[in-house]
């Protein structure tokens, strides 16, 4: 069930090569916070792994998405993977891989589903007990 | 779908963090429907920081309930209330149980049918809790599951008792204080608190390990 830790180190290696020259490389601002932010990561790494887009794009979006919240609203709270968010949208509507109406569209369709639809009641009593053999 | 001559994307900022949560997961329905990436490869790139993600803040709550039996009682009465005290949480309003192992009875949690978790204070969940394997075999064959897939013996003598954890209900493991650490503090215990000891698949480090 568990993946190699060597393997894992390996692969951390591949990524780590990728992303150290980004900018906005502080420790603490690289820290994931929130399960939406490794998606959004992950999901950068992916999509140029599939030839979607060079890196360079993606690390030259980034700067500009930086550049414009240092420009215009640096008032706000910053927030690096809000930033590579916005990056991967539009390197990925530069390249004609997804429209933002299209993506606006479908995370109303989101909003719309209450959170884990199937799963909203608590369960107050144990799913299984394996009794104890005396 | 043809792409828009689109002006640059919404701005992202200003948005709560639902909302924001909800355009990653349209974001990644969209690019896995048009076959750019499969969910197997973002999950096996995320499983690399999966254990940086989040606070993991359970191992100070479980060292604490081990030193402070006053602050224990609390914690299993009324896990959020307990932790909000410790200035944990973060939960969008879910209520949040511990349940405690003791000599009679280990807990394990589960959800079986996604992958609800108490994550504000384990951090994001491993792969393997959110794989449909481990949802179905734990609450099947939870003594089996334990030993043969985690090594984690439990003797016969011990109930066992699995826990669903719903996007409502989250529930997490306090485990057994490990043998010889009488004489440890809150902050050397803390350090022998494991991930795996919360979701109750493992047991808490032993302190000469």
């Amino acid at each position: 069930m568990r993946t190699d830790s060597t393997e894992l180190g390996d692969a951390r290696r591949r990524v780590e090569a990728l992303v150290c020259d980004l900018p906005g490389g502080g420790v603490d601002e690289r820290m994931f916070t929130e399960p939406w932010e490794l998606r959004a990561f992950a999901m950068a790494v992916a999509a140029y792994h599939s030839g979607r887009y060079e890196w360079s794009e993606f690390q030259l979006s980034l700067i500009r998405a930086i550049k414009q919240w240092e420009d215009g609203h640096a008032s706000e709270p910053w927030s690096y993977y809000e930033h590579w968010l916005t990056a991967l949208e539009t390197v990925l509507a530069d390249n004609g891989v997804l429209s933002d109406a299209a993506i606006d569209e479908r995370t109303r369709e989101v909003l719309a589903i209450p959170r884990t639809a199937n799963h909203h009641k608590a369960h107050r009593e144990p799913v299984a007990v394996s009794p104890a053999v005396v | 779908m043809t792409p828009d001559p689109s002006p640059a994307p919404t701005d992202t900022r200003l948005r709560t963090q639902d909302e924001i949560a909800a355009r990653v997961k349209a974001l990644e329905s969209m690019l896995i429907e048009k076959g750019i990436m499969t969910t197997e490869a973002i999950d096996r790139l995320a499983e690399i920081y999966e254990n940086e993600v989040g606070p993991q803040l359970g191992a100070k709550v479980v060292a604490r309930a081990w030193t402070d039996p006053e602050f224990k009682q609390r914690l299993l009465a009324d896990a959020s209330a307990a932790c909000a005290d410790m200035g944990i949480g973060g939960l969008q309003g879910e209520e949040m149980v511990v349940v405690e192992n003791t000599d009679t009875v280990h807990n394990a949690i589960v959800c079986t049918l996604c992958s609800c978790y108490p994550w504000p204070v384990l951090g994001l969940p491993p792969n393997w809790y959110k794989a449909p394997a481990y949802r179905s075999r734990i609450v099947r064959e939870p003594r089996k599951v334990l030993a043969e897939d985690f090594g984690f013996e439990i003797p016969d003598s011990v109930e066992i008792r699995l826990w669903d954890s719903s996007s409502e209900l989250r529930y997490w493991v306090l485990p057994k204080r490990p043998e010889g650490t009488e004489d440890m503090g809150a902050f050397e215990l803390a350090a022998l608190v494991t991930r795996d000891s919360m979701i109750g698949v493992g047991p808490a480090a032993s302190p000469t390990a």
